[in-house]
């Protein structure tokens, strides 16, 4: 989450950062009330997002953060996940993964949002025959220059602590061709819908310097897990 | 219809500035371009903002935005009821939906007018 932060305020061009959890934790969104997870297995871990939405039980998925200047997405929010999701979507198909996009037809996000991330699906959510396949929130900022955090999580198998979630496992035998697949055509059609061109590279000193400071400033307090 | 009362932020925040104290919001198209809105926090009473810094966040479809202070000074009011009532956004933008009152001791250099505004929203698309 600090490295994700770090590349919202910082990255000097448009980056995708693919990862994965261990341990598997649980992250809340921006405005979730910690009191909300009292009832979490003691020892959980746990840390808030900079991004919106429901809370996430990250076990075995594929997680990402894509950070990119504003004007390259739609600046109607809906819309810039109508234009993510679909990419993934194809991405998935490529890899021979069924799912769906819910279309305009299906309710919005319901108010006040669930507890859970995966619990009930909303407009442009991508799903499975089982449910909510995808996990997506954003954060938007205009400082330093106007810039969208974009956060997914593709789960691979369902989690402990939300078993309910759909996963690729459920119909797919997941081995490490298929995630390094995977990865391959996220990587690509994220670059085809936002016209850019794909190059590997690691985090930059300063980046790396920053991530390393909001971990220890932010994200390890426990006032930052319990601002709400 | 715009007021042509107002002043304008490129990241579509409004003021109306009178006797030294702004009224503070978000415009009809950082409304309709956010969408389904859920969440909204406001500093209090009494807070200090400061000019291109954040006073607020707002949550629609699962984004958090950030939302930036046209003026510096100190926050004398709040519109306490508008984070239970954020179908007022939609309603009355630059009426009922007022976020913030602030006595001023700044202003932005970067505020627009109306018209320099809808073009900004126009070439924004």
């Amino acid at each position: 989450m600090a490295v994700d932060d770090a590349l919202l305020q910082r990255a000097a061009e448009p980056t995708l950062r693919l990862y994965g959890w261990w341990p598997h934790a649980v992250s809340l969104g921006w405005f979730q009330r910690f009191a909300d997870f009292a009832d979490l297995p003691p020892g959980t871990p746990i840390v808030r997002r900079r991004t919106g939405g429901g809370a996430i039980h990250h076990g075995d998925e594929l997680t990402f953060a894509l950070v990119l200047p504003a004007a390259l997405l739609p600046g109607d929010v809906a819309e810039s996940y109508v234009l993510l999701h679909d990419a993934i979507r194809t991405a998935l198909a490529d890899c021979g993964i069924a799912c769906k996009r819910l279309d305009a037809g299906h309710a919005p996000t319901p108010r006040p949002i669930a507890r859970w991330c995966f619990a009930e699906p909303g407009r442009d959510d991508l799903v499975t025959s089982r449910g909510k396949l995808l996990g997506s929130a954003q954060r938007r900022v205009q400082r330093p220059s106007p810039r969208v955090l974009h956060h997914g999580s593709l789960v691979v198998r369902s989690p402990a602590l939300t078993p309910f979630v759909a996963a690729i496992a459920d119909a797919h035998a997941v081995d490490a061709a298929l995630r390094q697949q995977l990865a391959d055509r996220l990587i690509h059609h994220f670059a085809r819908v936002l016209a850019l061109e794909p190059r590997t590279s690691a985090l930059s000193t300063d980046e790396t310097a920053l991530a390393r400071q909001l971990q220890r400033t932010l994200y390890e307090c426990d006032a930052d897990l319990r601002r709400r | 219809m715009r007021p042509n009362d107002c002043k304008f932020l490129k990241s579509h925040e409004w003021c109306k500035i009178e006797n030294g104290v702004a009224t503070i919001g978000i415009t009809d198209y950082a409304v309709s371009h956010l969408s389904d809105l859920v969440f909204l926090d406001l500093p209090k009473q009494g807070a200090s903002v400061t000019v291109g810094e954040s006073f607020g966040e707002i949550e629609s479809v699962k984004a958090v935005s950030s939302l930036y202070s046209p003026v510096s000074g100190e926050v004398v009011a709040v519109n306490k009821e508008l984070p239970d009532h954020l179908e007022w956004l939609g309603e009355g933008p630059f009426t009922k939906a007022w976020m913030l009152k602030v006595k001023v001791t700044a202003q932005s250099p970067d505020l627009m007018n109306t018209a320099a505004y809808e073009a900004h929203c126009t070439a924004e698309g």
